[in-house]
């Protein structure tokens, strides 16, 4: 049996013990294919996945603990499954992976809870403290071009919350009862620029986060009524950035 | 480039930035083994990623190994791919060691990554081992000889723990250890014992582990590791995750006699561990390893 052919089907079989074609495209005679089924009911091949399952959880776990910490046991474990069955989990940097399961869980959360808040600030933590490597401000000069296209900056996020930051944080810490939701919103901008990562985002940057859910120009953010001021601020710290 | 090293080096013990600094003193610790990626971060994923050292995390490192010499075990090489290994573990080996030379450097005999359906590079998320096979020696070999022209320092492969009790091989090479020999053979590099390996191995396939170092290409031996493990669902389980068994200390004492030209002995124990474990114990582990390993050389 060719070595990439046998790694090919163990290492799909490893990953994703459920995958309906394992063997799909690979060059198996008869005989290689009856072995590599018959592996899938040896018992150091089952200890294999099971460590592999084992270990892929706990990176995933790793990456959004804060968020998982929020949530009730069983909508944790099948969240877990349901990204672990994917075949993720398997980056040996977790990190790298992190900012995936975060969006992945955010999708699957109600909004607004304090769950889909403390998902929001976990991955705006990770992406501005990982921006601090390497974010340097731009030239503002390219603001002159009407056309120039601004979009959210990939080291950024803006976080709602339904409750005072301090307190939410303080009841998670202490496996306290969290307070309930309020029809007040919060809201904290994450940018690499700024000092500790963070502060309180004004109406203006607000409104213009939100504009930008996909990049547009700067003539027609003009024309809407945002402003150029809020443009130097934002890029200035890295919440917004030039897409083009 | 290759040769044995004129001085050996002792006991070591694996850098863990959550350990005491004083843990790293000379007299407890000659050497240090760090695991680069241990400080490092990944950037992207698949083709396009790079893994940087993090200049803090380094910085710290060297901080507290002091002025010990270190060797390199690295963790992401996946030397046994066929399909690629992984090119940016070695760009940022290469930047290591340019800034901080190391005497010789370690990689698992395995591989952990797979191509996927469009060519990509799809991590398997944990280490699986290789068929004995010519072809398993011949991409491992000629992978390992071009390591040791690139690093210019001892490459060595470490023997892996692994649970398939039914794995292929061709007859003439037998198993785990002819494939041992015949990278080692055709590279040139030389070998991490790691008898914890051997101990899981022999406690889960059943077989005498000292009848297995007899076996071994013992003169390419530069490096021992001893650990601790666990049972887990009736498997010993190479864990990293406490003190040395005492069969693993006989394999030591028994290994350590047969392989002249091992350098150093290590203890290797994760980092999520060595914080429960503590110091004082890992102390007491380190200075039995002493004990035997200054009774070997007044021999």
């Amino acid at each position: 049996m060719a070595l990439i052919d046998f790694q090919t089907a163990l290492g799909r079989l490893v990953r994703v013990p459920d995958d309906k074609n394992p063997l799909r495209g690979l060059n198996l005679d008869t005989g290689e294919r009856l072995y590599i089924e018959a592996l899938k009911e040896n018992a150091g091949f089952r200890f294999s996945v099971s460590i592999q399952r084992s270990w892929s959880i706990g990176r995933a776990a790793k990456s959004a603990h804060l968020t998982l910490s929020i949530l009730p046991d069983n909508e944790r474990r099948r969240l877990l499954d349901e990204w672990i069955n994917s075949g993720a989990g398997t980056q040996s940097f977790y990190h790298a992976e992190a900012d995936s399961f975060l969006d992945f869980i955010m999708g699957r959360l109600i909004n607004p809870s304090h769950a889909h808040t403390v998902c929001q600030l976990e991955q705006a933590t990770l992406r501005s403290s990982n921006g601090t490597n390497y974010f340097a401000a731009p030239d503002l000069f390219r603001l002159n071009s009407l056309e120039c296209l601004l979009g959210r900056g990939r080291y950024a996020g803006l976080v709602r919350f339904y409750a005072e930051p301090g307190r939410l944080l303080d009841s998670l810490q202490k496996h306290e009862p969290i307070p309930p939701l309020s029809p007040e919103v919060m809201t904290m901008l994450f940018a690499p620029g700024l000092d500790q990562l963070f502060r309180p985002a004004s109406i203006d940057e607000v409104n213009l986060w939100d504009r930008l859910d996909t990049p547009v120009a700067v003539g027609a953010l003009l024309g809407e009524g945002h402003q150029q001021e809020t443009f130097e601020i934002l890029l200035n710290v890295g919440a917004v950035e030039y897409t083009t | 480039m290759n040769g044995n090293l004129t001085q050996p080096l002792g006991i070591g013990f694996p850098y863990i930035a959550t350990l005491p600094a004083d843990l790293y003193r000379p007299g407890l610790i000659d050497f240090v083994e760090i695991t680069p990626e241990t400080i490092c971060r990944q950037r992207g994923t698949g083709t396009t990623a790079e893994i940087e050292i993090i200049p803090s995390q380094m910085n710290l490192a060297r901080q507290t190994c002091g002025g010990l010499p270190i060797v390199v075990h690295g963790v992401e090489l996946s030397i046994g791919s066929a399909h690629n290994w992984n090119d940016a573990y070695l760009k940022m080996l290469d930047e290591f060691q340019a800034s901080w030379s190391f005497v010789w450097h370690s990689e698992h005999l395995g591989f952990q990554t797979i191509a996927g359906d469009d060519n990509s590079t799809l991590e398997i998320g944990v280490p699986l081992p290789l068929p004995a096979t010519k072809e398993a020696i011949e991409v491992v070999a000629s992978r390992s000889a071009a390591i040791l022209e690139r690093y210019r320092v001892p490459f060595l492969l470490e023997n892996p723990a692994h649970y398939f009790s039914d794995f292929p091989s061709d007859p003439e090479i037998g198993g785990d250890i002819g494939l041992m020999r015949g990278v080692t053979e055709k590279s040139g590099c030389h070998i991490l014992l790691d008898l914890h390996n051997l101990h899981c191995n022999a406690v889960n396939h059943g077989f005498d582990p000292f009848m297995a170092i007899d076996r071994m290409p013992l003169s390419r031996v530069m490096e021992i590791h001893i650990a601790g493990g666990s049972w887990r669902d009736g498997f010993w389980m190479d864990a990293h995750d406490g003190r040395v068994p005492g069969r693993v200390w006989e394999l030591l004492e028994y290994a350590l006699p047969l392989t002249p030209n091992t350098a150093g002995v290590v203890f290797e124990l994760l980092d999520e561990h060595a914080v429960r474990l503590g110091a004082k114990a890992i102390e007491e582990e380190l200075r039995r390893a002493r004990e035997i390993w200054n009774l070997h050389w007044s021999n």
